[in-house]
């Protein structure tokens, strides 16, 4: 572990809002979740909360609402120890993002749900009916005002759940992953709202990009324990922390990559500029013309979806959240009473009957938990294969393999509900490997991952030989994984280009309000931070002031050396070799006090 | 005992599918009818909009949940066909009041056609002979009988399990879930039970969705029902997921519902107040209740 570089206190002059003194928490299996906690967090503060899955961040701020009550040390809020009527009003001002948005919208329907904090807060209901519509408003849900939660699409779900909070105008907000999963323009929202908060904001996300524009304060826990305090930017900025603690995405800055991808072209017998897809007629695997689905409220979800994908191909399928992504794949795995024609291997799929693409294709869903229903993995992986009548010396070949291709070799035994998110993730991956599909489709296959995990997915995904559906709206895995994408928007496929072509398409915006290049900006701002540092070592200036000669205060243009540090922005050969930009031995900068200096050169 | 012929069993096997056939084709009503327009989600939502302003959509809900229950209550004791078929046309008159589409009705009714339509075969077959019934043999065999009395007491089950279903619908949904939740609360149903109620509704579908993806995440790796092990222990281990998921839900709704300052008591937003018109509407239905039994007991003793 490397050496804390800043004390555990981020100094700032406000008055405390919470304090945490030496806290300490034990599940009841004896698994210490956290202990020795100390921090203080002052009105205004925005916190990232940040490290491995497991670090003890969601145990943390379920101390910090009341949720747990510490089991030794204290939790002050406001000056009081969190307990009987405090905690009550405490409850009332703090504001608590659960991961998964159905945990948090219990209500009837969405005005029930966003009026339920106020009214507990005793608001009277003109007061409760104003709070829960300009809440509603701010995440652009009112529209939607009266939906029952169950029926509101994912992306709805999040901002619901975050209006349910605004409406309580929260003084200390607490978001746990709020941005997972959701489409750049739903993230924007997100970002936009959490901009113009004015409260206290403690953020816990794996998204280094998303955490750089909205905090200014990382509190990073590793095994339970406060492990830095310091400013955001210098944790961006340090990237041995960030690689510890499960944030170092590096792995995406496309120099580092090109390699890589250019090897897998060619494993592909592609060139570079053959990224837009073959021109030859192949017979097509899978092939839609019009096709329609209304869900049983009457929502047009399809509205004549036509598609054609040839075998080998790699695709990428991006959209608004409802745009008709998932649908579209539940159509295609013959799932939902669609309309229209849909032929898979040249053969006719009936809707509702797609047990002849099951057996060629594997998909991986966005909650991989949906997936999973055996009591080990070697069953899990190993279900496919038997549910289609293969021998059992078969099955355990095909099972080894896959687990071998996820790298997941030694986990035969072990149980898929205690497994991390990853693990799980590269465990659905396995279980449909195993039944070597010629399709595979992964629907959002980067959900709840830490960039550690992202890092290993893709690579085990660089080295498939299959045909692949991506529905990602991670614009790297489409632009690392895929040669063509297809816009989905309102239930069509608006455009169907190369993945070049996509990555370099500035309308993007005016058709569905999506920028996909916005994180890839985010992106490089990041890297350029951290290839900024500074080095100290002796070298010429050339000055031109007032200086003194003993008694003789004098100015003229002179030389002299000493050291004194200068920030550079360094790059990576391709070697990986660290290089800073050519610097002239001599040059002038700013020397305060230097005039109060004796001097000693030529005249 | 009378002997008819053997041909007569025909009919008789037949009657519950024809019922539930002629019923179905009667209502007219397909299997997965999907509106065609999203609804406007922007003003409140019952499950139908084109009745409200009905005498049953304004009135008080605790008035309305007591006249009811108490008249269908009165409706499952009528021992009358005469009285039930009037019990009966009440049940439609309060719908037609309510403005609720036929169709909602019916399918409700389709629902328990099904099961109801057996005890027009079975009651006939099983009911014991008594003094003055009078009951059928069909050709030579003379242990099947048909009784009459069977046959009368089945009409009037379905004559009265009917009207109580049409008149849940009046009760039930002419007032949103939470406002017939906190009416119930009112009239002495305990809190606990009300919130029970009302979280279920919101998590069943929930639930549901949850249990449908797992199904197809299995389906799409070849799952097959079949009658073997392979199968029982594949939904033995879909089930305890599906039990750990749930519980697991559970603990984190109650998390987030302590979070928004939940201390034990759901937030209402609903007052009542009753009016002059509540109290006639309610006088009214209780009258109409006894009357119905009153009517029935003439009947009966004559």
């Amino acid at each position: 572990m490397h050496q804390l570089i800043k004390p555990n206190r981020f100094d700032n002059a406000a008055e405390d809002l919470i304090h945490v003194k030496d806290l300490g928490y034990t599940y009841p299996d004896g698994t210490k979740a956290l202990e020795k906690i100390d921090f203080q967090v002052q009105a205004g503060d925005r916190i990232a909360l940040v490290g491995h899955n497991g670090s003890g961040k969601t145990t943390l701020v379920k101390h910090l609402c009341g949720l747990l009550s510490p089991q030794q040390g204290t939790v002050v809020y406001k000056g009081n120890a969190l307990g009987e009527d405090h905690l009550a009003t405490a409850r009332l001002e703090i504001g608590l993002l659960f991961q998964d948005p159905d945990d948090q919208l219990f209500g009837h329907s969405l005005y029930e749900d966003v009026a339920f904090g106020p009214r507990n807060q005793g608001l009277a209901e003109e007061a409760v009916d104003l709070a829960v519509r300009q809440a509603v408003a701010s995440v652009g849900l009112e529209d939607l005002l009266f939906k029952p939660p169950h029926a509101l699409s994912y992306g709805q779900k999040k901002r619901a759940a975050l209006a349910g909070l605004l409406a309580m105008q929260p003084e200390l907000l607490i978001l746990d992953e709020p941005t997972a999963n959701l489409d750049p323009l739903q993230e924007q929202v997100f970002i936009d709202l959490l901009k113009n908060y004015q409260g206290t904001l403690i953020l816990i996300s794996h998204d280094l990009i998303f955490l750089y524009e909205l905090c200014n304060r990382a509190l990073v826990l590793d095994a339970g324990r406060v492990h830095h305090d310091y400013p955001l930017k210098e944790l961006v900025e340090h990237r041995p922390s960030l690689r510890e603690h499960g944030l170092d995405f590096s792995f995406r800055f496309a120099d580092s990559r090109q390699q890589d991808i250019e090897a897998r072209e060619e494993r592909r017998n592609l060139t570079p500029d053959a990224e837009v897809r073959p021109e030859a007629p192949l017979p097509a695997l899978v092939e839609t013309r019009d096709l329609h689905y209304r869900y049983p409220d009457g929502t047009a979800a399809l509205c004549g979806v036509n598609l054609k994908i040839s075998p080998g191909e790699h695709v990428a399928l991006v959209g608004e959240n409802g745009a008709g992504k998932s649908t579209l794949l539940m159509s295609l795995l013959g799932l939902l009473p669609f309309q229209g024609s849909y032929h898979f291997a040249g053969q006719k799929i009936v809707a509702g009957k797609g047990r002849l693409v099951w057996q060629q294709t594997g998909m991986v869903f966005q909650d991989c938990a949906d997936q999973l229903v055996c009591p080990t993995c070697y069953d899990e992986v190993a279900f496919a294969p038997r549910q289609f009548g293969l021998k059992e010396s078969e099955v355990e070949d095909l099972v080894y393999n896959a687990l071998k291709s996820v790298k997941l070799d030694d986990f035969s035994d072990r149980v898929p509900l205690h497994l991390s998110g990853g693990e799980r993730k590269r465990l659905a991956l396995a279980s449909v490997l195993s039944l070597q599909p010629q399709l595979l489709i992964l629907d959002e296959p980067t959900a709840g991952l830490d960039p550690g995990g992202e890092e290993m997915l893709l690579e085990i995904l660089a080295d498939l030989d299959v045909t692949l559906l991506l529905v990602c709206h991670d614009i790297f895995f489409v632009r690392e994984l895929t040669e063509r994408t297809l816009v989905m928007h309102r239930g069509q496929i608006a455009l169907d280009y190369s993945t070049k072509d996509f990555l370099e398409d500035k309308n993007l915006t005016t058709l569905n309000g999506l920028d996909y290049t916005y994180r890839n900006r985010c992106a490089l701002q990041i890297q350029e931070l951290q290839h900024r540092h500074e080095h100290a070592h002796a070298h010429r200036h050339h000055h031109d002031h007032p200086h003194r000669h003993g008694e003789l205060l004098h100015s003229h243009p002179h030389e002299h050396e000493h050291d004194h540090p200068h920030t550079y922005t360094h790059s990576h050969s391709k070697d990986g070799a660290h290089q800073h930009p050519a610097q002239s031995l001599y040059h002038d900068h700013s020397h305060p006090d230097h005039e109060q200096e004796d001097h000693d050169h030529d005249h | 005992m009378q002997q008819i012929s053997l041909l007569w069993l025909l009919p008789v096997l037949l009657v519950p599918l024809v019922v539930y056939r002629g019923f179905r084709i009667l209502l007219n009503i397909k299997a997965d009818e999907v509106p065609q327009n999203e609804r406007d989600w922007t003003v409140p939502q019952l499950e139908f909009t084109q009745g409200e302003g009905s005498p049953i959509h304004c009135w008080d809900v605790r008035f309305k949940l007591a006249s009811f229950l108490f008249l269908s209550f009165m409706i499952v004791s009528l021992q009358q066909i005469q009285m039930a078929i009037v019990a009966l046309l009440l049940a439609l008159a309060s719908y037609q009041l309510a403005d609720i589409p036929w169709q909602r009705g019916g399918k409700r009714l389709l629902g328990m056609t099904g099961f109801l339509a057996m005890f027009l075969l079975m009651l006939p077959l099983t009911a014991v002979p008594q003094t003055g019934d009078q009951v059928f043999v069909f050709g030579q065999i003379e242990w099947l009988r048909f009784n009459m009395r069977g046959l009368d007491l089945a009409v009037l089950i379905i004559l009265r399990a009917s009207a109580v279903a049409l008149l849940m619908e009046p009760m039930l949904a002419t007032a949103s879930l939470p406002e017939t939740l906190a009416g119930l609360e009112r009239m002495g149903v305990p809190p606990r039970l009300t919130q029970l109620l009302l979280i279920s509704h919101r998590y069943l579908h929930l639930f549901v969705h949850e249990a449908r993806r797992m199904q197809i995440g299995m389906e799409v790796r070849g799952f097959r029902k079949a009658t073997n092990f392979a199968t029982l222990r594949s939904v033995g281990n879909f089930i305890g997921m599906l039990f750990v998921r749930s519980f697991e839900r559970t603990e984190r709704v109650h998390a987030a519902m302590l979070a928004r300052g939940y201390q034990g008591r759901w937030p209402q937003a609903v007052n009542f107040k009753a009016r002059r018109a509540d109290y006639s509407k309610a006088l009214l239905v209780v009258s109409l209740g006894l009357l119905l039994v009153f009517c029935d007991q003439l009947l009966w003793q004559k």
